[in-house]
């Protein structure tokens, strides 16, 4: 698949023939496309940590008039890795959450608040539709989207949300459909 | 040592051991996630979260000494 000019960018959240594998994996299946939610979309925690570090230096302006030296340690180590761990927390979710384009089949994998996993996937086979939604300033500005896979039959239907570059992932996997349908 | 300093012991002492039961539940998760799928920076990722292990186990003992000791 080397029909795309964007090799791989915007952070690792659009990775062109990756060299990522997948547990349910199959002999002789490539995986040509892997996508995570733009990183623009994570600006929202990253400010809040920023703000809460503020919080925290503003805090110790007034925590000397209420407690001694050694509790106000004990408050800025735990207030402090809570920020780190609250950080940490959202880069485990962007960086797990993934779509997956394939040789044989489109993936969702999901993992919310990191404890629960949910994985999805479609077989190019069944596939009957892809669409791709990107409105907005912002949208529009960092070129992000989200690509809605509609699938024949029970199997549950995919979306990859907020990923870059929507219109050529989506041009990978009509080609990919092409190949298998034999256009 | 008055209430506050009791109540404040104790509730340190309880987020260290709830923080350190939160590092390994993440801890056992990531490894959950490596496995599902393996991408070039995992390697990265298992290690901040062992990072994150080590760093919540001293902060409890630190605590527990703190709260034991002093």
């Amino acid at each position: 698949m080397e029909n795309n000019n964007k090799k791989g960018s915007v952070f690792y959240s659009y990775s062109l023939n990756p060299q990522a594998k997948f547990n349910t994996q199959e002999e002789g299946e490539k995986v040509y496309l892997l996508l995570r939610s733009h990183p623009f979309t994570q600006i929202g925690w990253f400010l809040s940590s920023i703000l809460f570090f503020i919080i925290l230096f503003i805090f110790n302006f007034f925590l000397p008039n209420f407690l001694n030296f050694g509790q106000i340690f004990i408050i800025n180590l735990f207030y402090f890795i809570i920020i780190c761990s609250y950080i940490w927390f959202n880069i485990l979710n962007w960086y797990f959450n993934v779509g997956i384009v394939t040789s044989k089949r489109v993936i969702d994998i999901d993992f919310y608040a990191i404890l629960y996993k949910e994985i999805t996937n479609a077989q190019l086979g069944k596939i009957e539709d892809t669409t791709v939604k990107s409105g907005g300033y912002l949208e529009s500005f960092f070129d992000f989207g989200s690509i809605f896979i509609q699938t024949a039959g029970t199997e549950e239907n995919i979306e990859f949300l907020d990923v870059p570059h929507p219109s050529d992932a989506v041009q990978i996997i009509n080609k990919l459909l092409s190949k298998k349908h034999g256009f | 040592m008055d209430f506050k300093d009791i109540a404040f012991k104790v509730i340190i002492s309880l987020f260290a051991i709830f923080y350190y039961l939160y590092a390994l539940v993440v801890s056992k998760q990531v490894k959950i996630m490596d496995k599902t799928l393996q991408d070039e920076h995992n390697d990265l990722i298992v290690f901040v979260t062992s990072l994150q292990v080590t760093a919540s186990l001293v902060i409890l003992i630190i605590v527990l000494f703190a709260v034991f000791i002093i």
